[in-house]
């Protein structure tokens, strides 16, 4: 008890010194704190549409970090999301174009899906076999395939998946209105993907009760041991990968046709790498997971109220999004290991 | 301009030299971290904190105060996270992706205050360059080694006393030392934590020199994420260059040199896509850590918390 009360302690003083320093540079900024955190919290929960913009926002987050959540509790260090999920929005407009305004929504939207997540898929087999079979860091393969899949998206945008109207920045044909999921919330951008994260949620909650899953955790730390669990290298190297990339993938796949309505460069914007920190910031639990996304989405939703409404700049989310990060590395990590020498 | 002239090889080999030396500084600093046993992911994040103050310090009081602002803010940036790592406990991959989500808010947030109409229309002063009368004009290798900025020739510099400082100074010694086992290293009186302290400020300073180097150095102002991935592309470097600076310098090489080459290619008519272009310096990168991965070089403790 005093263990976890102590391990509590690092956690609040870096949360409370990310307040303050949120609220130092509101202060630069020429508003008054109060009145700037007051904006934010308005402008993600205020009213019906502010929340509809938070949760709009956290879904996509949600569903990367739940892809994500296996390969790094197996100490699997994918951040490739970013590029999985430009493949996947790639994938999936070309698909749903392919197949056109004639097509029914539920054949849109399955085949959408579909096309995402393989792509996503496939975009992260390669970093994992180089990985698997090659002992190449996948830090750094995903890092770098990162910026590949971004020149192939504006290569896609500027030649066969360009539109043919005039458009001052280069964006895709705008998709069939039958491939976006239907609208939730009347007046916001909430569609029914939604209910994709608590379905990723209790798929997570029920693998983590595995005995695979217990394999996987102690893969990184305890090699031998998890190989003879019957969970070897290669397998948990490639599986836990391509999930995290079938889950970007759709998230790319949400994203272009639920929200955006048409390719455009900009398609992925940080998401990919948010989501991986929403993972880390959730502690890897599903629970976690939903919440972390929550707040992530609620701080992007404010801080554009907030910069609406004082002239702010809105990269404040982003300061604050650090910070907490940050925070709770020093929180749980700090616990986890303190846990860890207790029982060995 | 066509591959078979003179000119376009002399174009394209000076751009890589210019290229690199962002990358170099800053894979450098991160040959040292990794020598020392810890793996810096905030390496992007320090380089654009450094591109940003560098230009700011430049615009309020000249060129080198640029230099010694970004130095600070990176070593500043090192101590933060060796803070986090070493004496918090914290996971040290996590640390370094919050670090660069940090500074990359903080970089843009800072900016906008400063400029808020224009996205790079603040002009700052730029560091001379060194221009050897006669030696520059040699075609092909003339204006890439004697035509550059001062910060490539310190860029230079530092590869070689670092190289010599690791391999024969008793502080080089008690770095790699850190950084294969730990717990040998403090029995013979070295301390793990300060060590690895040290040397995360030191990569820190010199990634936020590698970022001031692209404001200060050639751009003449920040632009938001001005370094684009960058740093990791010197995490690459320091692999590909197993871990010794001057293999971390050859790795920047490899990158810079498909840059440039990259950026003469788009400027004529060519049928391939430009993308490809884009694409190629990554790509080659991954392509050469895929060549090296096998039979790893790398210290042994390169990654591991201390036990405590």
């Amino acid at each position: 008890m005093t263990a976890s009360l102590r391990a509590f302690v690092p956690a609040a003083l870096s949360l409370l010194a990310a307040l303050v320093v949120g609220a130092l540079l509101l202060a630069a900024s020429g508003s008054n704190p109060i009145d700037g955190y007051d904006a934010l919290v308005q402008g993600a929960f205020g009213t019906r549409y502010d929340i509809g913009e938070t949760l709009v926002r956290a879904l996509p987050l949600a569903i990367v970090a739940l892809g994500v959540a296996p390969a790094l509790r197996a100490g699997v260090f994918t951040v490739g999301a970013e590029g999985q999920v430009i493949l996947g929005a790639m994938a999936a407009t070309a698909v749903v174009l392919a197949l056109g305004d004639g097509a029914p929504s539920i054949v849109l939207i399955a085949a959408g899906a579909l096309a995402g997540a393989i792509a996503g898929g496939v975009w992260a087999l390669l970093p994992a076999l180089l990985r698997a079979r090659m002992n190449v860091n996948e830090i750094l393969s995903t890092l770098l395939l990162n910026y590949v899949a971004a020149a192939l998206l504006a290569w896609a945008l500027r030649t066969w998946l360009k539109t043919s109207e005039s458009v001052p920045s280069p964006r895709s044909d705008n998709l069939p209105l039958g491939a976006a999921m239907p609208n939730l919330l009347e007046g916001t951008r909430l569609h029914w993907g939604i209910v994709l994260v608590p379905i990723g949620a209790i798929a997570l909650a029920w693998w983590l009760r595995t005995p695979r899953a217990l394999a996987f955790d102690i893969f990184d730390t305890h090699r031998a041991l998890a190989r003879r669990a019957g969970v070897s290298a290669g397998r948990a190297i490639v599986s836990t990968m391509l999930v995290a990339g079938a889950m970007a993938g759709i998230a790319g796949w949400l994203k272009v046709t639920s929200v955006d309505g048409a390719l455009y460069s900009s398609v992925a914007g940080g998401l990919g790498f948010t989501g991986i920190l929403v993972a880390l910031l959730g502690g890897l639990r599903p629970l976690g997971i939903v919440l972390a996304a929550i707040l992530f989405g609620a701080l992007s939703a404010g801080a554009d109220g907030l910069q609406i409404d004082t002239g702010t700049p809105a990269s404040l989310a982003t300061v604050l999004q650090g910070l907490l990060l940050l925070a709770a590395a020093l929180g749980f990590e700090a616990r986890r290991r303190r846990v860890g020498k207790a029982v060995a | 301009m066509e591959w078979t002239e003179l000119s376009f090889w002399t174009l394209v080999l000076a751009g890589a030299v210019r290229l690199a030396t962002p990358v170099v500084l800053a894979a450098l600093g991160e040959a040292i971290v990794e020598r020392s046993g810890t793996i810096n992911l905030g390496i992007e994040g320090m380089m654009l904190a450094g591109a940003f103050a560098g230009a700011w310090g430049a615009a309020q009081a000249g060129w080198w105060v640029g230099v010694l602002l970004a130095l600070a803010v990176g070593a500043g940036l090192g101590v933060v996270m060796a803070g986090a790592v070493l004496w918090g406990g914290a996971n040290q991959l996590v640390v370094g992706l919050a670090l660069t989500l940090l500074a990359a808010g903080l970089s843009t947030y800072l900016f906008q205050l400063w400029q808020p109409s224009g996205q790079d229309a603040a002009r700052v002063p730029l560091a001379p360059g060194v221009d050897v009368p006669g030696l520059s004009s040699i075609p092909v290798i003339g204006e890439a080694l004697f035509d550059q900025s001062i910060f490539t020739y310190l860029a230079v510099a530092l590869v070689v006393v670092v190289a010599w400082g690791l391999r024969r100074t008793g502080a080089g010694l008690a770095v790699r030392a850190t950084g294969d086992d730990p717990v040998r290293a403090a029995l013979r009186g070295v301390a793990p934590r300060r060590v690895r302290t040290l040397s995360l400020a030191a990569g820190g300073a010199l990634a936020a020199l590698g970022g001031c180097t692209l404001t200060v150095g050639y751009l003449g102002s920040f632009t938001d994420n001005v370094t684009g991935g960058r740093g990791y592309v010197a995490l690459a470097a320091v692999i590909i260059g197993r871990w010794s600076p001057m293999g971390a310098m050859a790795g920047a090489g490899v990158f810079a040199l498909f840059d440039s080459l990259a950026l003469q290619a788009k400027g004529g008519d060519s049928p391939i896509p430009i993308e490809i272009f884009t694409a190629l310096p990554y790509v080659m990168t991954l392509l050469v850590l895929v060549a090296v991965a096998r039979g790893s070089a790398a210290p042994r403790a390169l990654g591991r918390p201390l036990e405590s």
